[in-house]
């Protein structure tokens, strides 16, 4: 039987919409109860994970296979879905289309976890479009504003190219091999691994927002709803990178290295987040592009492993994979505070952050937290992660490599210049006077994160029991071509 | 050459005529017409690669499924377009798109 998470979610989604339409609070009730379901059914998938290793589940002929990588990404999702739902029960109230707006986003959470831990080509291919087509509804949620129209549009186009490629790709690896499933495939060395991984490359680089595919990603955050942003940016977007290793791996590495792509492609994303971000006014565009800079981070990170045959690369990528959802989705979930607070319904600039640091003191503490956070200082989270990071760099012993690694760390230092005004702009006078009073749903989120990166960056080994199988995954589905 | 690798070549043909179209076309609508015919592409490779390896049944059945999937993609993308006409009055993607960098 298909593993109970997923199920839940799409036994109950229709099920929100539907009495969603006629009382909305059995929408957020139905919602939430989904959610600890799906809580307590992944407990037990995680608990059979400790015991036995890889928990497969089979449906006819779809399996699904739990393995430490799709454990690590479906604890970050559940974690975040849960505060995006707690944030968006005040924050979407009385927007038209709200009971869609659960149902969906219920919808997404389900279709992820699919995305992550299936077990064969084809149907990592059908999760992941059932992913994007959630996605697409969400980011045009706000259908009365033609930005937000444009931006969906622009996303839809670039997605739908994505995947249509990623499917091409199947096809070749299909006709080569004859199998569909990801333990019976070893395509052996030849131009096909290529094409077939340029494919693949392209193809998931759309979902991932890798260059040189990653022009749909500010327009997309910046106009959807700022949970959604939150969402997408914490993690669905880099759950595609998890779809694209699984891949990488069983084509044979010997016609091309593909950790030497995955490095030039990430040091790339890392230049191209910095250099537009700091020409952004806009405060969501200036998130979003740090998202396209630490995607980059973490695909450097992971070519780094698999070039250099060595562990500490996924552990730094997986760990930065990890905090980073927390960082850019408190990160997100502060300014649709803000947003909430405001209720101007104009974009966001700087200066609008004037004076929340005198009205609305641990909304400002939240933001500081996230940009300090997202900069890589000590003691918080993203110091943690940044460091491994760069001690992986260092330790493979590989000139260019070290190289590039010293130029992340200038980049590191350079979003401070992006971050800073964001910062500055929080003690000064207050320009817009706030219109509604923050509610629970809002700030509990917004509190809760800010505490888990504090304890992350101060004792970062609580998240061994996810990062480390998350690793361990990726070294043996690396190791075995190496 | 058999018949199977010149359908194979004609299916990335396809291809490449969805991702010409997309670089030169500007009605949105025309647009969803290009990816279509990419997705047409996509399963006839997905056919042919059944063939190659005596399985056709399987690769017709994933066949199938692309067109449900993709269908999907169509109706949001032509629901777009009819919310974007409303809004902005021209179905011209470089009128529609954010001029913001």
């Amino acid at each position: 039987m298909m593993p109970p998470v997923v199920l839940v979610s799409l036994v109950l989604s229709p099920a929100i919409y539907l009495t969603g339409r006629s009382h909305i609070l059995a929408a957020r009730t139905i919602s939430l109860i989904a959610l600890m379901i799906m809580w307590l059914t992944f407990g037990f998938i995680a608990r059979g994970f400790a015991i036995s290793g890889t928990q497969i589940y089979t449906q006819g002929t779809l399996v699904f296979s739990f393995d430490g990588l799709s454990l690590l990404i479906t604890t970050v999702l559940l974690i975040l879905s849960t505060l995006v739902i707690v944030f968006s029960i005040p924050d979407i109230q009385n927007k038209p289309g709200e009971d869609q707006y659960y149902a969906i986003l219920l919808l997404m959470t389900g279709a992820v976890i699919g995305f992550v831990s299936a077990g064969d080509l084809f149907n990592l291919w059908v999760w992941f479009e059932l992913t994007a087509i959630s996605s697409y509804l969400l980011v045009a949620f706000y259908r009365e504003n033609s930005d937000a129209l444009a931006a969906c549009a622009k996303y839809l186009m670039q997605t739908a190219t994505g995947s249509i490629l990623v499917l091409f790709g199947i096809a070749l690896i299909f006709a080569e091999s004859g199998y569909l499933d990801f333990s019976h495939i070893q395509i052996a060395a030849s131009p096909l691994t290529i094409v077939a991984g340029t494919f693949f490359i392209l193809g998931f680089g759309v979902k991932i927002a890798l260059a040189p595919s990653y022009t749909w990603l500010a327009d997309a955050y910046t106009e959807a709803p700022s949970g959604i942003s939150a969402l997408l940016s914490g993690i669905i977007t880099i759950s595609g990178l998890v779809a694209l290793l699984r891949i990488l791996a069983v084509l044979s590495g010997e016609m091309i290295n593909w950790g030497a792509v995955l490095i030039g492609l990430g040091t790339l994303n890392i230049i191209l987040g910095n250099m537009l971000a700091l020409r952004q006014s806009e405060v969501k565009r200036i998130f979003a592009y740090s998202s396209v800079s630490h995607i980059g981070f973490i695909v450097f990170a992971i070519g780094i492993s698999i070039y250099a045959h060595q562990g500490v690369g996924f552990q730094g990528g997986m760990l930065h994979l990890f905090i980073h959802g927390l960082m850019k989705a408190l990160a997100f979930l502060t300014i649709g505070a803000v947003i909430y607070v405001r209720n101007t319904g104009l974009p966001l600039r700087i200066n609008d952050l004037s004076g929340i640091a005198h009205r609305e003191p641990l909304l400002a503490v939240g933001i500081i937290t996230s940009c300090l956070s997202l900069a890589g200082v000590p003691p918080l989270a993203g110091f943690v992660s940044k460091l491994q990071i760069f001690y992986a760099g260092v330790t493979a012993e590989n000139l260019p490599i070290i190289i590039l690694t010293v130029f992340a760390a200038f980049n590191s230092v350079l979003s401070l210049g992006y971050y800073f005004p964001i910062i500055n702009a929080l003690f000064r006078e207050e320009s817009i006077l706030p219109q509604r009073k923050l509610t629970p749903g809002i700030y509990i989120p917004v509190y809760a994160l800010t505490v888990a990166l504090l304890l992350i960056g101060i004792q970062p080994s609580i998240l061994n029991v996810v990062i480390v199988p998350a690793a361990q995954t990726l070294s043996l589905l690396f190791g075995g071509q190496l | 050459m058999t018949v199977l690798h010149i359908l194979f070549v004609c299916a990335f043909i396809l291809l490449g005529i969805g991702l010409y179209g997309l670089l030169i076309i500007r009605n949105m609508i025309k647009i969803i017409i290009t990816i279509q015919i990419m997705i047409k592409g996509a399963m006839l490779a997905l056919v042919i690669a059944g063939g190659f390896t005596g399985q056709l049944n399987l690769g017709q059945s994933l066949a199938v499924t692309v067109i449900t999937a993709d269908t999907i993609v169509a109706i949001i993308g032509l629901a777009l377009a009819i919310r974007i006409q409303e809004r902005n009055g021209t179905l011209n993607v470089d009128e529609i798109v954010n001029p913001e960098s």
